[in-house]
Order: structure tokens, then sequence, then C-alpha cells
């Protein structure tokens, strides 16, 4: 079966280059050595995953092998293996393509780097394309969750990868954290979903009580949401930003985080069959695309401004898969990929030259680096919704899904989004791009391998909305073509241009130095990052408390218990032998008076 | 031949018998405890010979020969483990010997 060599090719190759890697030190200190490794792995993976899109795109078909791996209570307890379709071919182009740009740009990036730390680097960026397309291609919950949890595992090493730097080490700590405790409650909803069905698959049986079904959508999307940095679980993604750029490129904006996204897409017969779920999904899609496109408003560090639009724009996945669009998600997923990746790469370009990450020091830089300046446009223009780039077409289907499934409340959220989105990025091309040039450096391109990537993430940010329509096809979920939605340009679409002008008109406005009306101190508060003040006082108040109780049981119930039995029996053993004297004759005395009474027992009383 | 009834010999033997078992509970020289053990299993000999007698058979002899030979290989094991005590602990003192003590 042809399907599977490719799918051997995208998951070994990495692996394989992973390995090498980790076993062979001489290659690992040679960082350029390693980077290229890497990469012609990705690109070999990249290969297989496009022979697999396009087999799918000319032939729609559901290819699926699996293996028992555990046996259980059911024959198909615990299988691995891999499922290819629309979905899943079209995710791997996606990841191996967004990787093999990430890995070329930053071997330049990281050029300064030691080699060995650049070894290491490339090396757990191997083990990333392995675990997230191992995720993609996962036939059921459990290998996914297999994959979910290695995503997460490279997520973490990669933010701490400055680790002499103290928040780089504390933000890779809490991204573990925060995404650890939401993937506890994907693990209940496995756990929950094995024991009413007997099986990881994502194909529910039927006569499943309405309960267990919404119990287990409940709890997979409570761990969605985590790794998808939804509210109020969005914490960790602004502090991750101090793992390099094209770490956040790739893990923090494209593919990873997308992966909370994905696992709605993949298990979508389980989130379909219940309605709390899908409106719990598109409340909080939609709060959240409004609120942290609001938090991005504020930032003046360009790489948080950048974390916060990756939020809101999950958001807006979020909501279109909670309006009961499946396609809508996942397009979105796709073109926000290619232009959250180039926005990341470009903005790297930009510290790269600047060395430093504040907006306020930068400026004036559309003359020194135009071409940066260019893709930035693209990036933001996608990003912003404006008609004809790719971001227009995923962000009005989402906002078509809205509106068909009536959901008014979201929809509003969203549309508000749109003009927040658009006011945020004007506001960043402006204070980054136009005006003096600010701070004391001499800023100018960089070279051909941090380009180069650029322009190949800048095509797709252009130009894959227009095969919105091959693209539905392919998920198998019929809607409208490309022209069908620029033909009926009144309604929708024109609104979320409309209001994305008025955030163009605000960005603008705020760049000349206008005071636009808003609450006194609102600005200071949510600078002051009220929700990570909340789950500090929460671990300070709650957890640790519990925790010192459990403590104190431990030592004082459970650890005493134990210390007694130990004692009890040294004491005991210390009386007792002081029956083994040692001297022959009280062993005689022994032996003689127990004869003796045995005789006497037999004598007297005994049967 | 006038016959000795067997209580008598009983009696004798319980005598022994009872002698060993004091000396093995009082003497403190090995020796004299390896000899207190003989004189027990003696008795016990005495015993077989005198109801193989009663009985009219062998058999009992033929035990007490067996018996015999056992004590014998028993008193140069005893005497053998006396010799590495009096070289070890400089004394044949059975009170002296207390390693096995707790």
């Amino acid at each position: 079966m042809t399907a599977g060599i490719y799918v051997s090719i995208i998951l070994f190759a990495p692996v394989v280059a992973f390995g090498l890697l980790a076993v062979a030190a001489p290659i690992r200190e040679r960082g350029t050595l390693a980077g290229w490794l890497v990469a012609a792995a990705t690109g070999a993976t990249l290969w297989a995953a496009l022979a697999l899109f396009f087999g799918q795109l000319s032939d729609p078909q559901t290819l699926e092998w699996t293996i028992r791996w555990m046996s259980g209570g059911s024959a198909d307890f615990a299988q691995v293996g891999w499922r290819v379709d629309g979905v899943s071919a079209g995710m791997a182009v996606v990841v191996s393509l967004v990787a093999l740009c990430v890995q070329v740009y930053s071997m330049e990036y990281l050029a300064d780097e030691a080699p060995g730390s650049r070894g290491r680097y490339f090396s757990w960026h191997a083990l990333f394309v392995f675990s997230m397309q191992s995720l993609v291609l996962a036939p059921n919950l459990l290998q996914l969750f297999m994959g979910w949890e290695l995503v997460g595992l490279c997520s973490y090493l990669l933010i701490g990868y400055y680790w002499r730097k103290p928040e780089a080490g504390k933000a890779s700590l809490k991204a573990f954290w925060v995404t650890k405790f939401a993937d506890s409650f994907l693990l209940m909803g496995l756990v929950v979903l094995v024991a009413a069905t007997g099986s990881f698959s994502w194909d529910l049986p039927a006569g499943l009580s309405q309960g267990t079904i919404t119990a287990v959508a409940v709890l997979l999307f409570i761990g969605a949401m985590g790794k998808a940095a939804q509210m109020p679980l969005h914490v960790w993604l602004p502090d991750a930003m101090a793992g390099p750029t094209p770490v956040s490129a790739l893990l923090h904006a494209a593919t990873m985080v997308a992966a909370g996204v994905y696992l709605i897409v993949r298990g979508w017969p389980v989130f379909e069959a219940s309605e709390t779920a899908l409106t719990m999904m598109v409340w909080v899609g939609a709060v959240t695309a409004f609120s942290a496109g609001c938090l991005a408003l504020l930032q003046d560090d360009v790489k948080k401004l950048l974390a916060f639009s990756t939020c809101s724009q999950l958001g807006y996945m979020m909501a279109a898969l909670g309006a009961g669009s499946m396609a809508a998600g996942y397009f979105h997923l796709t073109t926000h990929a290619f232009f959250k990746a180039l926005l990341f790469l470009t903005a790297g370009s930009l510290i790269h030259a600047v060395h430093s990450n504040n907006m306020s020091e930068m400026g004036g830089l559309r003359r020194t680096m135009p071409v940066t300046f260019g893709l930035f446009i693209i990036g933001a223009a996608a990003l912003a919704g404006l008609p004809g780039v790719s971001g227009f077409f995923s962000k009005d289907m989402v906002l078509e899904a809205l509106s068909h499934d009536a959901q008014w409340g979201p929809l509003v959220l969203c549309l508000a989004g749109v003009a927040v989105t658009a006011a945020y990025m004007t506001r960043a091309v402006l204070t980054i791009f136009f005006g003096e040039a600010r701070g004391a450096h001499k800023a100018h391109e960089p070279g051909w391998r941090m380009l180069v990537p650029m322009l190949a993430l800048g095509v797709p940010s252009l130009a894959v909305g227009l095969f919105v329509g091959d693209f539905q096809s392919l998920v198998g979920e019929p809607g409208y073509s490309a022209t069908e939605m620029l033909s009926h340009f009144i309604g929708l679409p024109a609104l979320g241009v409309l209001l994305a002008l008025i955030g163009f008109g605000a960005g603008y406005a705020e760049f000349k130095g206008t005071k636009l009306p808003a609450p006194a101190g609102l600005g200071d508060w949510l600078r002051s990052r009220p929700m990570d003040r909340f789950y500090e006082a929460a671990w300070n108040r709650a957890v640790l408390v519990v925790a010192r109780g459990v403590a104190w049981i431990d030592r004082y119930i459970i650890d005493a218990a134990m210390n007694l039995v130990g004692w009890g029996a040294l004491a005991g053993g210390d009386y007792s032998r002081r029956i083994q004297t040692g001297r022959a004759a009280d062993y005689m005395w022994a032996i003689g008076m127990g004869t003796l009474a045995v005789v006497a027992y037999g004598l007297l009383g005994g049967s | 031949m006038s016959t000795v009834p067997l209580q008598a010999w009983m009696l004798l033997a319980a005598l022994i018998f009872s002698v060993g078992l004091a000396g093995l509970f009082t003497r403190r020289n090995a020796v004299a405890v390896l000899l207190s053990v003989e004189l027990m299993a003696n008795a016990v000999n005495l015993n077989l010979v005198a109801f193989g007698y009663h009985r009219g058979d062998l058999e009992g002899q033929v035990m007490a020969l067996f018996g015999v030979a056992l004590t014998v290989a028993e008193i140069i094991v005893g005497l053998a483990l006396i010799i590495l005590m009096n070289r070890t602990h400089k004394s044949i003192d059975i009170d002296s010997a207390t390693e096995l003590s707790g």
C-alpha cells in the first residue's frame, strides 16, 4: 500500500534524525550539520505529506491501518497505526511545511549560539515533527493523546531553550503546568470514554447515553482549551514567548497550539453529538477571540502582541467549531498557521536586526528592511481579513458559520474582534515601520536562510484562501467557492471588512496621538495581568493549603502508622532475642522440659 | 535360668537415663556432658535388649547393635568438637561457648 510507505517516511524520517542526534554526539555538537540533517528529514516528511495530500485531492478516501498495541477488555482496546484522510493529510502538509521553513530560518537566527546547543535545539525540532505528525495521523484518541503529550514535552524543552535566562525557565514550567492541568481533564475524558465504549475510537457506538457523551466531550474540550490557550487557560502562551522566535512561530502559533483545535476536528463525532460542549465551545471561543484581541492592543513586546493575537485567532476557530462548522474551524486553522508563522518569522527578523522585542525601540524600519516590511504587511493583511487574502476567506467562513447557527452573542463578539484585530495590527505596522527610527541600531535585512523561509510562507499566506472550494471538498463539508464568496460581497464579508476599516482608523488615530475614549484605569488593570494574579492567589490560598493538610496527614498519620509497625517489630525482636542465651545447658533444659511437657500432655489429657 | 522381670530392666534403664539427664543439666565439663549423653543413649539400648528378650526374638538386640554403632559415631564427632572447642576457647567449659546468644 503506497500510503503506508508515505506515512512511514513522514513518521520515521524525523524520528530517525532525532535518534541519530540523541546517540551520535559528534553530529549533534556540530550544530549546523545537525540542522541540515533535521531539515533534510523534515523535507522528506514534507515530500511524503504532499504526495498523500495530492492523492487525497484527486481521490478523497479514508485509509487506515492499525496494529494491536495492548490487549484489554475488547479486541480493539488499544491500537496504534495511522489514518489518512483529507483532514490529516492537509494538516500533515501544514506541519511539515511550516516546520521546514522554521528549521531553515533557525539556522541563521541562532547562528550566534554555541554549536552544541544548536544541535540540542534541532534534535528537539526533529522530535517535535515526529510527535506532531503522529498526533496528526493518529487513528484513535489514544495515539492522539500520546502525540499530544509529546508535543507538550517539546514545547517545554524549546521554551526553556535559553535556560540561563530565569524567565525562560519559569515560562517553560508555567506552560508545562497549565497544559498538564488541562491534559488531566483530557485524560479523564478518555477514561470515561473507554469505560463507556471499551475503545479509544472517536466513532461513538449507538445507544450511548447523552450524559456520557456530554461528559466525554466537555472533558476533552477542557484539554483542548489548555493546548489552544483559550480563556481562562491562556496565561501560559504569552510567557512562552521567552523561547526563541522560530519556536514561537512553529509551536506556539502554527502547529502545537492548533493541536487543541485539531483534537476537536478529529474527534468531531464526539463533539457534534453534545449540544452542551458545542455551546461551551462557541462562547469560550468568542470571548477569547475578543478579549485576547483587546489584550494584544496593550502590548509593546511584538512577540507578546502576536501571542495574544494567536489566542484570539484560536478563539475564532473554537467559535466556528462550536457553531457546528468543522470546515470553517479547520480552514481558519490552516490559513492561520501560514500567516501567523509568517508574522512570527518577520517579527524574528525585526528582533534579529534591532536586538529588542519592544516595538517602542523600532520605528521607521520600512526603508531599511523593505522585504520584511512587505511580508509583515501580507501577514497583517491576512490576519486582519483584507479581501482576497487568505485570512479573509477563513474568517468569513467563521462568521458565516456563526450566523448560520444563529449564535448572535458570539457573532457580535467575533465581529468586534475583527475590528480589534485590525486596530492592533495597524498599530503594530505603524509603530514598527513608520515614523522616526528609535534606538541606536543599524537595521538590515537578514540573509537568505531567513528570507527564503519567510517568502515561502508569504505565498500560501496570500493565496491559500482562493482554494477554499477544494478545501471544503477535501474535508467533505459543502460550502461556497472563493468566487461565490467574493461575489456575494454584501452582508457578513462586507460587515467584516467595514469593521476592519474602523479598526485601521482607530489604530491610525492612536498612532497619530489621538486619545481614544477608554475607561480610565482599564488598561493599567489589564496590564497588571489579573488572570495571572488570580491563579497565583488561587495557588497560594487553595492549593498550598490543601497540600499542607495532605502533608500533615502524610507525616502524622500515614508515616506514624508505618513507624509504629517498625518500632513494634524492633521492640518485640529485642525482647524475644533474650531467650537465646547461647548456653548449651539452657537449650537442654528447654528440650528436656519440652519433652516432659509433651509426655505429660499425652499421659494426662491428650487424646 | 531365673528370669528377671521386664519391669526391673525398665526401672534400671529409667534410673540410668535420669542419671544421664541430671549430668547433662549439671555438669559443665564438655567431656562429662558427652558421657551423660552416652548414659542416656545406653539406657535406651538396655531397654531395647530387654524388650527383645521379653519377646523372645532377636529384633531388639539388632536394634541395640545399631544404637551402639550410632553412639560410637556420635562420640567421635563429639570428641572432635570438644578438641576444636579447646583450641578456640582454650577451655572445655561448656558455659564458655555462648556464640549462639541472640
